[in-house]
């Protein structure tokens, strides 16, 4: 019970820090708080939100992936080199998210079968796939897609643009299935007591494997709407996405060490992360200072969290 | 659970902690608030039309040239400039959402500097949607993606980049004698300048059989990969005498390799853009040459432009600033 309430708390923590920003913005600027305006942030957040959900997966099972921004950037290239060999979209696609996953469960099986940290794992692996993503290309852009294919990213349903419509869908299974399955219990399972899991009966090498492979598949994912918004897949996207992912993370109040953490703080933290970026562009704040901004507001959402885990515990 | 600071010493450390720690985070907080605040009174609605302009990066000088040249035409015109770029020069999908975020503001015109000449096709008609007109300063949009999205521009401003890499590769062939083994750093592939700067150093080289291109790989426009990328060159061709770097940045770090080899004044360096230091070392006799642009020049066209096409006046559809060679004077 008690576990339950605090990680309710931390949710509400980051989600007062969401809300207190956005009526910050809307003190200082016009232009923020527009219906169009709105849309423009989740679309723009989606990127970063759907990387996010592996990174999730992977932080809850007290692991880390630094290789997402490359794994995106190779299964986009994979993509956009299969439609531009003629190949039907759904074929295109599917070797992509293929090339994603495969890569993922790599990562995976070096961790769990290996034994190696995930750390040099996935920074091994960010140097592999980015390698490889500029062998394939030749080190420049592919693009060039047709109509039906960039309405993935340019569409519309209802009115809300169709980069929303698959982040929420793809958080919606996310979430049941860490919250509902029995998977999602290994998950937090392993992050929070790896050996307890093991002697409990778990299979947790092959579980790993698959946490990992989930954030190949996120990551390609979100390399085909990335793919189909810049009509082009860049060998050289991607990069520092890790970064932003392991901070919408961790905004959101996952913890480093494993074992506790929710999709809906990533949510949270990917949309503040989106939200600071819009807000200092709309208020025209010097390229230099926003970074400094954006830094240091990641240090003070962790610090926020941290406080209100003291109250509560 | 065992805890074993339940004694009145410890409890009221901890609450002094927590107040350090709320004093902290209060500053930080504050801190924040009173950045957007300082920043936010240089877009306070003065009825002036506003001009957005988005360049690749702000860490390189030709841009900071840029940028000046477009603050002082924006001053003379009257009119407000913002001035926003991503944090690395390659990131596309970041200056992709500065230019959407900037249209939500209500600017009246756009310019902007593609980071790749495909991929920005698509905000450049969403900016069409809006009715803000566009200007392409220095990197030209991919001709066929454009006409294909639908993608209208009111202006381009830029240099002849073909035109420059052919005068740097006249240089090469004149200053050796039409003899010459040759080093080139490339641009990130896919780029338009650099790719048009080393067609025209190709094409001018092509007919002097004895100017040998010996090794060309690319350095992302970088200095420390201009460095490094020069530095094994060198091992694998011991023989290079000339260099031909397509930005300075990567020209400077390759003199940084000749010198660390022990090779300074033996080996040509030849780079593009005549940024400061490059201009520094050519006055001090370790570079040859370098093929100087007007990036301030360019600014200011550009916001001219951008004017002319918010007042509905007739605009140049492409406008090519000057470009020249700058060897040390007198040498």
């Amino acid at each position: 019970m008690a576990g339950l309430r605090f990680r309710a708390g931390r949710r509400f923590g980051t989600l007062a820090g969401l809300i207190g920003l956005c009526l910050l913005l809307w003190i200082l600027t016009p232009h923020f708080l527009t219906v169009a305006n709105a849309l423009n942030v989740m679309e723009q957040t989606s990127i970063n939100a759907i990387v996010a959900v592996g990174m999730t997966y992977v932080i809850i099972s007290g692991g880390i992936d630094l290789s997402v921004g490359s794994l995106l950037a190779l299964s986009g290239v994979v993509l956009a080199e299969a439609l531009k060999g003629g190949w039907p979209a759904p074929f295109a696609v599917a070797a992509s998210f293929g090339v994603g996953a495969a890569a993922g469960l790599a990562n995976g099986l070096g961790i769990a079968l290996g034994r190696l940290p995930p750390f040099i794992m996935t920074l091994g692996m960010m140097s592999v796939a980015r390698g490889a993503a500029l062998l394939v290309t030749d080190g420049r852009p592919v693009s060039g897609f047709s109509s039906g294919f960039r309405s993935l990213a340019t569409g519309h349903a209802l009115g809300v643009p169709s980069p929303i419509v698959f982040t929420l869908a793809i958080y919606a299974v996310a979430a049941l299935v860490l919250s509902r399955t029995r998977f999602g219990r290994y998950v937090y399972g392993i992050g929070g007591n790896e050996e307890a899991t093991r002697l409990s009966g778990v299979e947790v090498r092959f579980h790993k494997m698959i946490v990992y492979g989930v954030s190949g598949l996120t990551s390609a994912i979100a390399a085909l709407l990335l793919t189909a918004r810049l009509n082009s897949a860049q060998p050289i996207a991607g990069i520092n996405y890790e970064l932003d992912a392991i901070a919408a993370t961790v905004i959101g109040g996952t913890s480093l060490t494993g074992g506790e953490g929710s999709l809906g703080g990533t949510m949270v933290g990917a949309l503040i992360m989106g939200v600071l970026r819009n807000g200092l562009n709309l208020l025209g704040v010097s390229s230099f200072l926003q970074q400094l901004v954006i830094g240091a507001v990641i240090i003070a959402a962790v610090l926020v969290d941290l406080m209100l885990k003291e109250k509560r515990a | 659970m065992i805890r074993s600071d339940t004694s009145v010493g410890s409890d009221a450390r901890r609450r002094a902690d927590t107040r350090v720690r709320h004093y902290l985070l209060i500053s930080i907080v504050a801190a924040v608030a009173l950045a957007s605040i300082a920043c936010n009174r240089g877009t306070a609605t003065t009825g002036r039309p506003r001009v957005a302009f988005v360049l690749k990066t702000l860490n390189s000088p030709f841009f900071n040239d840029m940028q000046r040249g477009a603050e002082d035409a924006a001053k003379k015109l009257g009119v407000d400039l913002v001035v926003q770029a991503a944090d690395r020069e390659i990131d596309v999908e970041r200056q992709m959402q500065i230019i959407e975020n900037l249209l939500q503001t209500g600017i009246n015109a756009l310019c902007l500097t593609p980071s790749g000449s495909k991929e920005v096709v698509p905000a450049v008609v969403k900016a069409n949607r809006a009715n803000i007109p566009v200007v392409i300063v220095d990197t030209r949009l991919d001709p066929a993606a454009s006409s294909e999205a639908g993608a209208k521009i009111a202006s381009f401003t830029g240099s002849d980049n073909y035109e420059g890499g052919r005068i740097a590769g006249r240089f090469i062939t004149t200053a050796s004698g039409g003899r010459a083994k040759v080093a080139v750093l490339e641009g990130i592939p896919g780029h338009e300048t650099g790719d048009s700067r080393l067609r025209g150093f190709r094409d001018a080289v092509r007919d002097t059989p004895d100017v040998q291109v010996v090794a060309s790989q690319t350095a992302n426009w970088e200095r420390d990969q201009g460095f490094n990328v020069f530095q094994n060159m060198l091992q694998a061709h011991p023989d290079i005498d000339t260099v031909f770097a397509c930005n300075d940045m990567m020209a400077l770090g390759a003199m940084e390799a000749i010198r660390a080899a022990g090779k300074t004044g033996r080996i040509r360096v030849v780079g593009f853009d005549a940024v400061d230091d490059a201009r520094k070392a050519i006055e001090e006799g370790t570079m040859a040459a370098s093929v100087a642009q007007f990036p301030d020049e360019m600014g200011r066209v550009a916001v001219e432009n951008a004017v002319h096409a918010i007042r509905g006046e007739p605009v140049t559809p492409d406008v090519r600033v000057r470009i020249e060679l700058v060897t040390k004077k007198g040498g």
